[in-house]
């Protein structure tokens, strides 16, 4: 069965585009607004892979991240990062709070999907 | 999956989500021009900027978010604290926002690219020297020739690696798949089972790999885990093939190549031959693959390995899926058989060629998952978390608000019927429930009604947020100070109303600020406060909403607006004379005058205010004038707060029937005969101290030539309608009731006719004509 992936960002467009290119990879997608938004709508379905931008309003990847890591479905899930290039400490303080790995904007298409077969294969 | 069309649609997903962006930027970086250390703003303006350079890049909008960087750097030291935003640097801010907008059009970059550098440099001198655009790309790894390396890799993980998402096992297969890999599993560290706690781990791997890869590659595996885990890679050179094959690689190739072959061939009927998923089978196939793969590549044999390739992903994804072995599949793996038969064979038969080999490898559809057993995995609840809004196709919404009005007209037959049935066919007890289901029906359509229309509508808001920004910017052009202010923000009209009188507004408030507000010098000197005020006021009136654009300046010289149109020849010079303060100021609407004295750039061509009126009068609405020279004007627009369904008086004259917009009508009367006065051609009517000049209806419509004049009958019925200049009284034979319509326009042939606004369908299916006082009179 297909895997399912939630991305989160509040860009409307960047979850367009992730949701794109991996439901073309056969992915089942789930967006998400923010960490809010993420945390209710995966209790309610399960989630195979986690990709999360850092900034977003009401909760940023790094608390959503925690979160997740202290839900029982969720301990082990991949959960990969959206940042920049300018956010080495980000990533840290990802990796600190749990997250599997990341992914640095802008990213081609053939890297989004190299990342999600690494961690989500 | 069709690159093109994906970077098309991520393209026109960008576009729509950075217009929202860049219309919330204009009023954050205006609001924080007055607040500049609101650091809730600054944020909000960062975020939205940043968002606007990720997804533009992630889109493809490459010259666009190296500009876009430059305005995030300003806004992102303003929001650490290490900056101090200034209104210079809002104006910059605001010019290259406008420049973002122009980027994302389609050939947009070339044009504005001067502006674009003018602006940088521009940003540049606010930004501390040490701050450079921070480019840390990492340099690409130059590819080593492709030369067999022998990795020996020792991984292993750190304990907690599982609390991260990781699985190392997925690392040790990513090993696999770069070549030929001897993967060896080290226990020792595993404890007894009393002790062994299974969310730690406990593991360690040492791999040979035997791969054309370079080390980079390798370390690329444990990107993500390399900080926390021993990882420990020594790499080699591999010696050169061994002797008996160095004579001959090519032979050594193709005797592998034979034997996998055979078993390949060997499988493949096995696997035909299935009709359900035999994974163990598939395992097998797919093993021998790898090690055919991984043969050719170590002996650099690189096309046949691209065959396998797809082979393998094809069964991997297979595999993973766990879904039953299609036909299609099967169909699939015979076919990449053959052609690895072909290819070995030419191979053998000639020295290897790499030409033409390309149109062998044609493309291999991807496996499209089915799962085997479609077990329903039970409806998935809904998000907890609703979404705050949708978007709609505005053309769906047309759809369903044409439907409901119809069912609105269609609604009034049920009360007809029941009439019928009652009066004409004796059936009282039928009639009553007709008459109850009509009741029921009709009380559901105004529901849904109320719902619909409340769905087009929209604040105003959306069409007063652009001001602020324009009275600013004329503001400061012209040395003026200007003040905005905004009332009933909140009042809602149709989505289309809202479109239609944003260009007339524009027009307004930029006359307004641009011509009305005199210099602070002027406004000092005639006593008035320096900052001049332009009031934008919208407020809702019984059914229609009402528009006000006053500002305390100048006001217009009802002197010289007759004079100008003299000059123009506009109006006669008797005209001129007979004309009073209000008439004078009505001219202003008259296309081609304009009392501007120098025409600015941003108003004064005289185009203005007819255009304004008519574009209003089109929405069914009114404009009126007031002014006062030296006080200041103030212009009204009252328009039908609703689009769709239409209060109307229906009337009847010269055994017709029409239908009067009840918006237009200001009171209905009935005057004894004598209060009718004749004057020449026209008549008047005299009610409460005014005069009202009137015309019959059935004379303007009159449906055949009648020789001589009709009476007038004891009692007029008579409308009194408000145009945009006056008040007319319309003799109509009777009034009948009132109604509720749903306009129509005629057509294009019937454009021209200006006296209706359209046709209706009653309830019992005539069609009434509703009239359009403006275009009567």
């Amino acid at each position: 069965m297909a895997k399912t992936i939630m991305v989160v960002d509040d860009s409307s467009s960047m979850r367009q585009m992730v949701n794109f290119t991996l439901a073309g990879a056969g992915y089942q997608v789930v967006e998400a607004q923010d960490g809010l938004d993420s945390l209710a709508k995966s209790s309610a379905q399960k989630v195979d892979l986690f990709i999360t931008d850092l900034n977003m309003p009401n909760m940023d990847g790094i608390q959503l991240t925690r979160r997740l890591r202290a839900m029982a479905p969720y301990r082990f899930t991949p959960i990969v990062l959206l940042t920049t290039e300018s956010q080495h400490e980000k990533k840290m303080e990802g990796k600190a709070a749990g997250a599997t790995g990341w992914i640095v904007k802008p990213f081609q298409i053939e890297q989004l999907l190299a990342v999600v077969k690494k961690v989500c294969p | 999956m069709d690159i093109a069309a994906l970077q098309r649609k991520m393209r026109d997903a960008f576009r729509v989500e950075a217009a929202d962006l860049l219309a919330e930027l204009d009023s954050s970086m205006l609001e924080l021009e007055s607040r500049p250390q609101d650091a809730d703003l600054l944020n909000r303006v960062f975020r939205a900027i940043h968002t606007i350079k990720g997804s533009g890049a992630t889109a493809g909008f490459n010259e666009m978010a190296a500009f876009t960087h430059h305005v995030e750097e300003l806004f992102d030291e303003a929001r650490m604290g290490r900056l101090t935003i200034t209104p210079e640097m809002i104006d910059l801010a605001l010019q290259a926002k406008d420049l973002i907008g122009q980027l994302l059009e389609p050939d947009g970059t070339d044009a504005v690219e001067p502006a674009c550098a003018q602006v940088v440099e521009a940003l540049a001198k606010f930004l501390p020297p040490d701050l450079r655009p921070r480019s840390n790309r990492p340099a690409k790894p130059v590819n080593d020739a492709p030369q067999q390396q022998r990795h020996k890799i020792f991984f292993r993980p750190h304990p907690q690696v599982f609390f991260s998402g990781t699985d190392p096992v997925n690392m040790v297969d990513e090993l696999r798949a770069l070549g030929d890999a001897t993967v060896t599993a080290r226990v020792d560290g595993v404890p007894s089972l009393e002790t062994l706690n299974p969310e730690q781990c406990y593991l360690a791997w040492d791999v040979e790999l035997l791969s054309a890869h370079p080390i980079a590659k390798v370390k690329e595996v444990f990107i993500f885990v390399e900080d926390e885990s021993e990882i420990r890679i020594e790499s080699h050179p591999e010696p050169a093939s061994s002797a008996a094959d160095e004579a001959d690689p090519l032979a050594g190739f193709l005797n592998i190549a034979g034997q996998s072959m055979e078993a390949l061939g060997g499988f493949l009927s096995q696997l035909r031959g299935t009709t359900d998923t035999d994974l163990g089978c598939c395992k097998n196939y797919l093993r021998i693959l790898r090690t055919f793969q991984a043969a050719a590549r170590h002996q650099g044999q690189e096309e046949p390995a691209a065959l396998l390739e797809v082979q393998i992903h094809l069964l991997e994804t297979t595999l993973t899926d766990k879904v039953a072995l299609s036909d299609q599949t099967k169909e699939h793996l015979a076919k990449g058989y053959e052609k690895l038969a072909d290819l070995i064979r030419s191979l053998r038969e000639n020295s290897l060629r790499g030409s033409g080999f390309e149109t062998r490898l044609a493309p291999q559809p991807s496996v499209a998952s089915q799962p085997a057993a479609s077990a329903a995995d039970g409806p998935k609840k809904e998000a907890l978390h609703a979404a705050a809004s949708i978007r709609v196709d505005q053309e769906k919404l047309d759809r369903l608000m044409q439907s409901a009005g119809e069912l609105l007209v269609a609604r009034n037959a049920f009360p007809i019927l029941a009439k019928k049935l009652v009066l004409e066919h004796g059936l009282s007890v039928m009639g009553k429930e007709v008459k109850d289901a009509g009741d029921h029906i009709s009380h559901i359509a105004d529901d849904l009604q109320a719902a619909l229309m409340s769905i087009r509508m929209m604040p105003i808001r959306t069409v007063f947020q652009r001001f602020p920004r324009m009275v600013r910017d004329i503001g400061r052009a012209q040395g003026k100070e200007v003040e905005l202010l905004l009332e009933g923000e909140d009042t809602e009209l149709d989505k289309t109303v809202i479109e239609q009188i944003a260009d007339p507004l524009v027009h307004l408030v930029r006359n307004a600020a641009d011509h009305g507000i005199e210099s602070p010098e002027v406004r000092a000197q005639a006593g008035k406060p320096r900052a001049g005020k332009v009031t934008l006021k919208a407020c809702n009136k019984e059914n229609n909403v009402v528009i006000e654009v006053h500002d305390d300046g100048r006001g217009m010289d009802p002197a010289r607006l007759k004079q100008k149109a003299l000059e123009k020849g506009l109006i006669t010079p008797g005209a001129a004379e007979a004309m009073d303060e209000r008439a004078a100021l009505e001219l202003i609407f008259l296309p081609g005058l304009t009392t501007a004295e120098k025409v600015t750039d941003i108003s004064g061509r005289g185009v203005g205010m007819d255009v304004v009126r008519s574009n209003i009068r089109k929405l069914h609405g009114t404009t009126t004038l007031e002014s006062r020279l030296g006080g200041g004007s103030k212009i009204t627009i009252t328009l039908p707060a609703s689009l769709m369904v239409s209060r109307g008086i229906l009337v009847e004259a010269n055994s017709e029937e029409y239908v009067f917009p009840m918006e237009s009508v200001v009171r209905m009367v009935r005057l004894p005969r004598d209060q009718i006065h004749r004057h020449e051609q026209a008549h008047f009517a005299t009610f409460r101290n005014e005069v009202y000049p009137v015309l019959r209806l059935a004379d303007h419509f009159a449906s055949e030539t009648r020789s001589g004049e009709i009476a007038w009958p004891e009692e007029v019925a008579l409308a009194i309608v408000q145009t945009d200049r006056e008040r007319v009284g319309v003799a109509v034979d009777r009034f009948i009731c009132d109604v509720e319509v749903i306009v129509k326009p005629m057509g294009r042939d019937f454009a021209n006719i200006t006296a209706f606004r359209g046709a209706t369908i009653m309830g019992d299916g005539r069609v009434a004509l509703v009239i359009n006082p403006a275009g009567l009179v």
